[in-house]
C-alpha cells in the first residue's frame, strides 16, 4: 500500500504545482461573484441563480480537472519516459494504476472541498443558512462520479496514446451519459430494430452517472436523499470504478511500453 | 560464483501494427549469465537486441518465450527488481519534483524506512554533488545535473545489481570519469554491474566479462582477453564477430 | 535595397488604418449585431431570441423547483411547458401545489411526465432527482426573476416576459413599483402591446387602487386592439375579452353602470360563454334601473 500512496503523492504534487486548478478556481470565483453582484429588481434575497451558476461552474471545473489530470498520467509517463525508471523499481503495473487512480481521485477531492467551501461561504452569506448535509451529499456524490470518470479516463489512456484524444472522448462519453443516460430506454423505444435492442442493452450496462448529479437538491433547497440510497449509490460507484480499473489494469499489464 | 542475472532461450518478437508486416524478431533465444560481483559489458551494434534484453530484464517488455530472472526470481515479479538499480541512457524524471522529492518518492517505492531514506538521500546527493540544488525543481537543472540525479536514484536502494544503459553517452569527460569511478567503487564493494555501451575502450578497461550480441543472437561471451585473443584489440574482435569487413581489415 | 522591419511595420499599420477608414462606413451595414442596443444583443446576435426563450423556460423550471420534463419526456402537446407561469398570471392556476415534501394530489397531470418507473434503474434514479411537482410560494417566487430579467434583455419583444415578471413582482412579492417599471419598460419596447397594457391596468386597479389610470390604460389597450388587422384580432381575442370584461367590472365598481354594460356587451361578442356575461349585465341593469331608468348606449 505504501507504494500506491507514494505514487498518489506524486500525482497530488503534480496537480497543485500545475496552474490548472488555480485558473479554474479563480474563474469559478470571479464568475460567481460577478453573478452574485448583479441586482435584479432591487431584491437582495434572490440567491438560487447564484447557486445554480456556481454549482455548474464547479461541475465543469471538477470534470476538467479530473479528466485532464487523469488523461495525461500514463501517456505523459510514456512520452517523458519516466515510466521506465519507475517500473525498474519493485512496483507492479497494477500498483501504478492504483496509485494513479488514487492520486487523481484524492486530488480532485481536495479541489472539490475548496470549491464547495467557496460555494458554502458565498451562498451562506446570502441565504444565512448552511444545509450542511445537503451540501455534503452533493459533494460526496460528485466525488463518487469523478471516481468513475477517473477510472474511465485511466482506461482510455491505456489505449489512446494522446491525452487530448483521451480527454475529448471522455468528455463526450461523460456528458452524453449525464444528458441522456436516464432517457436512453425511452429513446430506444422510438428506434427501429436492431437499434432498439442495442440502445436498451447500452442503457442497462452503462454506468448511470446521472444519479450522482444532486445539484438540483442544493439549488432548490429540496432536502436530502435518504441515507440508504446514498449508500447504495456509493456501492454502485465502487463497483463501476472497480470494473473500469480492472479493465485498465488488464490492458496495461501486458502492454509493451517501448513501442 | 552464483548467477545473479540469467536468461534462458529468451525470445522476443514485436508485432507491428501495420497489416501484412512481418513479425520482427528482436531476440532469437538468448542464453546469458552474469555472476555475482562481476562487471559485465553487453555489446552489440545498433538493433542487435541489447535494449530489448534490458527491457525484458526490467519488466518493460514481456518475453515471447524463454525465461529471464534476477537473483533467481522471474523478472515478471516486481520483487525481482528490489535489489537492482537502473540508470537509463537518457534522464527521464518528474520535472516538477526536486531531486530530494524524487529520491524520497523512489525510497518509498523501495520501502525504505524514513530514517534510512534520509541518510541515503543525504549521502547520494553529496556523492553526485547536488546538495546545494536538492530543493530546486528538476526542470531547472542542467543536463549534467539531471544525469547525476539519475545516478543517485539508481544507487538509492544500495543495489546488488546495477543495470546501466549506455551510462556515459552524452556525458562530458568529467561525467564519464565520475561514472567509471562509481562503477569501479561498486565493483570493489562486491556489487554486480551489467551495462551496455558502444564505448569499447571503456568496456575494455572496466569489464571482467563481455557478451556480444548481433541480430538477436549471442555471438560471443567471455573475458576481454578471451574475446580479444587473436585480434589487436577488443574493437577489432568486435568488428570481426559482427561481420564488419573494413577496407583496412580486408 | 535594404528595408528596415520597422518601415514594413509602419507601412502595414498605415495601410490597416487607411483600409479601416475606408471600410468603416460599409462595414456598419454588414451585421445587425453591432447595432444592438445592449451587450447581450451584441454578443449573441439573432441567437439571443433562442436564448431568451430558454431563460423564460428556466424561470418556469425554477417555478417548479427543478421538476421539469426534458425534451425526452415531452410528448405531443406538452412541448409548450412554460405556459404554467403564464397561466398563473391570468388566475388560471387551477389548483394549488404544495412546496416541501407533500405531493400534489389534486390533479392527474401533476407528475404525469414521469409516469410509473419503467425499470429498476429508472425507479432507483428517481431518488436522485426532484420527482415532486411543486410550485414556488411564500416569496420564493423571487428566484424566477433573474431569468425573466435576462430573457427581457435578450428579447425585448417577448411580451410574456414582462407580464409574467410584473405579475409575480406585484402579486407575490409586493414590489409594485418594480412591477410597474418592468411593464413600462416592456411598453417602451412594445408600444402596441395590449397584453402589457392589460397587466399595467391590473396593477393600477388591484395594487394602486387607481381606477382612473387603470381605465386609461385599458381603454388604450382596447384602442390598440381595434387598430390591429382582423386576422390579428381573431388571433388575440382573449386579451380583448380580458380588457373589456375588466373595464366592465371597473365601471361597475365606479358606479358608471351604463358604461359597464357597454363593455360587457362588447365582451359578449368575443366570449365563448356570453350567457355568463349576460347575467352580469342583468345585475348591473337592476342597479341602473334603481338609479336611472335609461338604456345604455351602444359601443359599436
Amino acid at each position: 500500500m505504501n507504494k500506491i500512496f507514494a505514487l498518489t503523492g506524486v500525482v497530488i504534487k503534480e496537480l497543485y504545482r500545475r496552474k490548472d486548478f488555480y485558473v479554474l478556481f479563480v474563474l469559478t470565483a470571479v464568475l460567481t461573484l460577478a453573478a452574485g453582484a448583479v441586482n435584479f429588481f432591487h431584491d437582495e434575497k434572490i440567491v438560487r441563480y447564484v447557486k445554480d451558476i456556481c454549482l455548474l461552474l464547479i461541475w465543469i471545473s471538477s470534470l476538467v480537472i479530473a479528466i485532464v489530470t487523469t488523461a495525461r498520467q500514463i501517456p505523459a509517463e510514456r512520452e517523458a519516459r519516466t515510466i521506465f525508471p519507475l517500473l525498474a523499481k519493485p512496483v507492479s503495473r497494477g500498483q501504478v494504476i492504483a496509485g494513479k487512480f488514487l492520486g487523481c481521485w484524492l486530488a480532485t477531492g481536495m479541489a472539490l472541498v475548496v470549491f464547495y467551501f467557496f460555494f458554502a461561504v458565498i451562498t451562506g452569506s446570502k441565504e444565512q443558512s448552511w444545509p450542511v448535509l445537503t451540501y455534503f451529499q452533493a459533494a460526496w456524490m460528485q466525488w463518487l462520479l469523478l471516481g468513475i470518470v477517473i477510472a474511465l479516463v485511466l482506461l482510455g489512456s491505456i489505449y489512446f496514446a494522446a491525452p487530448s484524444s483521451t480527454s475529448t472522448i471522455s468528455f463526450v462519453v461523460v456528458i452524453s451519459i449525464l444528458l441522456v443516460g436516464s432517457h436512453l430506454h425511452v429513446i430506444a423505444l422510438q428506434q427501429p430494430e436492431p437499434m432498439q435492442t442495442v440502445l436498451t442493452f447500452v442503457y442497462y450496462i452503462m454506468p448511470h452517472l446521472e444519479w450522482f448529479y444532486l445539484s438540483d437538491f442544493v439549488v432548490y433547497d429540496f432536502g436530502h436523499v435518504p441515507l440508504l440510497k446514498i449508500i447504495a449509490a456509493t456501492l454502485y460507484a465502487a463497483v463501476w470504478t472497480g470494473i473500469l480499473l480492472l479493465l485498465a489494469w488488464l490492458g496495461f499489464r501486458r502492454k509493451n511500453l517501448t513501442t | 560464483m552464483s548467477a545473479i542475472l540469467q536468461t534462458q532461450k529468451l525470445r522476443v518478437e514485436y508485432r507491428t501494427r501495420e497489416l501484412r508486416q512481418p513479425v520482427k524478431i528482436a531476440l532469437t533465444g538468448l542464453d546469458l549469465e552474469v555472476r555475482a560481483g562481476e562487471v559485465f559489458g553487453f555489446l552489440g551494434p545498433n538493433g542487435a537486441g541489447k535494449t530489448t534484453t534490458m527491457n525484458v530484464l526490467l519488466g518493460f517488455v514481456p518475453p515471447t518465450s524463454g525465461a529471464a530472472s534476477l537473483f533467481g526470481i522471474d523478472v515478471r515479479q516486481p520483487i525481482a527488481r528490489q535489489r537492482i538499480g537502473y540508470l537509463p541512457e537518457m534522464t527521464y524524471y518528474y520535472k516538477f519534483l526536486s531531486a530530494e522529492e524524487l529520491l524520497r518518492f523512489y525510497a518509498k517505492i523501495f520501502g525504505l524506512a524514513r530514517a534510512e531514506a534520509d541518510r541515503r538521500i543525504d549521502q547520494l546527493l553529496k556523492l553526485v554533488e547536488l546538495e546545494s540544488a536538492r530543493k530546486r525543481p528538476i526542470k531547472s537543472y542542467s543536463k549534467g545535473m539531471q544525469q547525476r540525479v539519475g545516478l543517485a536514484q539508481a544507487l538509492l536502494n544500495n543495489p546488488d545489481l546495477l543495470i546501466l544503459d549506455e551510462p556515459t553517452s552524452g556525458l562530458d569527460p568529467l561525467g564519464r570519469m565520475k561514472v567509471r569511478e562509481i562503477i569501479q567503487r561498486l565493483k570493489n564493494e562486491g556489487k554486480t554491474v551489467f551495462f551496455s555501451s558502444h564505448e569499447l575502450g571503456e568496456v575494455e578497461t572496466i569489464c571482467d566479462r563481455v557478451a556480444i550480441v548481433h541480430q538477436g543472437d549471442l555471438k560471443a561471451v567471455g573475458t576481454v582477453a578471451e574475446i580479444s585473443a587473436g585480434h589487436p584489440n577488443l574493437e577489432q574482435a568486435f568488428l570481426k564477430i559482427v561481420g564488419f569487413q573494413s577496407a583496412h581489415a580486408s | 535595397m535594404k528595408i528596415s522591419p520597422f518601415t514594413v511595420l509602419l507601412t502595414l499599420l498605415a495601410l490597416a488604418f487607411t483600409l479601416a477608414l475606408g471600410l468603416a462606413q460599409d462595414a456598419a451595414g454588414w451585421s445587425q449585431r453591432g447595432k444592438s442596443g445592449n451587450v447581450l444583443g451584441m454578443m449573441f446576435g439573432d441567437g439571443r431570441k433562442l436564448l431568451a426563450n430558454q431563460f423564460f423556460t428556466m424561470a418556469d423550471v425554477y417555478f417548479h423547483s427543478g421538476y421539469y420534463p426534458s425534451v425526452f419526456d415531452n410528448k405531443a402537446g406538452q412541448e409548450d411547458e412554460p405556459k404554467a407561469i403564464v397561466a398563473a398570471t391570468r388566475g388560471h392556476e387551477g389548483h394549488d401545489h404544495e412546496t416541501g415534501d407533500k405531493k400534489c394530489e389534486k390533479c392527474e397531470e401533476c407528475g404525469s411526465f414521469l409516469g410509473q418507473p419503467k425499470d429498476w434503474i429508472d425507479a432507483f434514479g428517481r431518488n436522485f432527482k426532484i420527482a415532486q411537482h411543486t410550485h414556488l410560494e411564500h416569496g420564493k417566487e423571487r428566484e424566477m426573476l433573474p431569468w425573466l430579467r435576462l430573457a427581457a434583455d435578450l428579447d425585448p419583444q417577448k411580451i410574456d416576459t414582462y407580464t409574467v415578471g410584473a405579475f409575480y413582482l406585484r402579486n407575490h412579492l409586493k414590489h409594485v413599483n418594480q412591477a410597474e417599471a418592468f411593464l413600462r419598460e416592456g411598453l417602451r419596447n412594445n408600444p402596441d402591446s395590449c397584453e402589457i397594457l392589460f397587466e399595467l391596468g391590473r396593477l393600477y386597479r388591484e395594487s394602486s387602487h387607481d381606477l382612473d389610470r387603470a381605465r386609461n390604460v385599458w381603454e388604450l389597450g382596447v384602442r390598440k386592439f381595434l387598430a390591429r388587422s382582423p386576422a390579428e384580432q381573431k388571433e388575440n381575442r382573449l386579451v380583448f375579452e380580458e380588457l373589456v370584461v375588466n373595464l366592465g367590472h371597473l365601471e361597475d365598481e365606479a358606479g358608471n353602470y351604463g358604461q359597464a354594460i357597454n363593455w360587457f356587451h362588447a365582451a359578449q361578442k368575443v366570449s365563448p360563454n356570453p350567457a355568463v356575461l349576460q347575467k352580469q349585465i342583468d345585475e348591473i341593469q337592476k342597479k341602473l334601473a334603481a338609479l336611472l331608468p335609461v338604456g345604455p348606449a351602444k359601443l359599436y
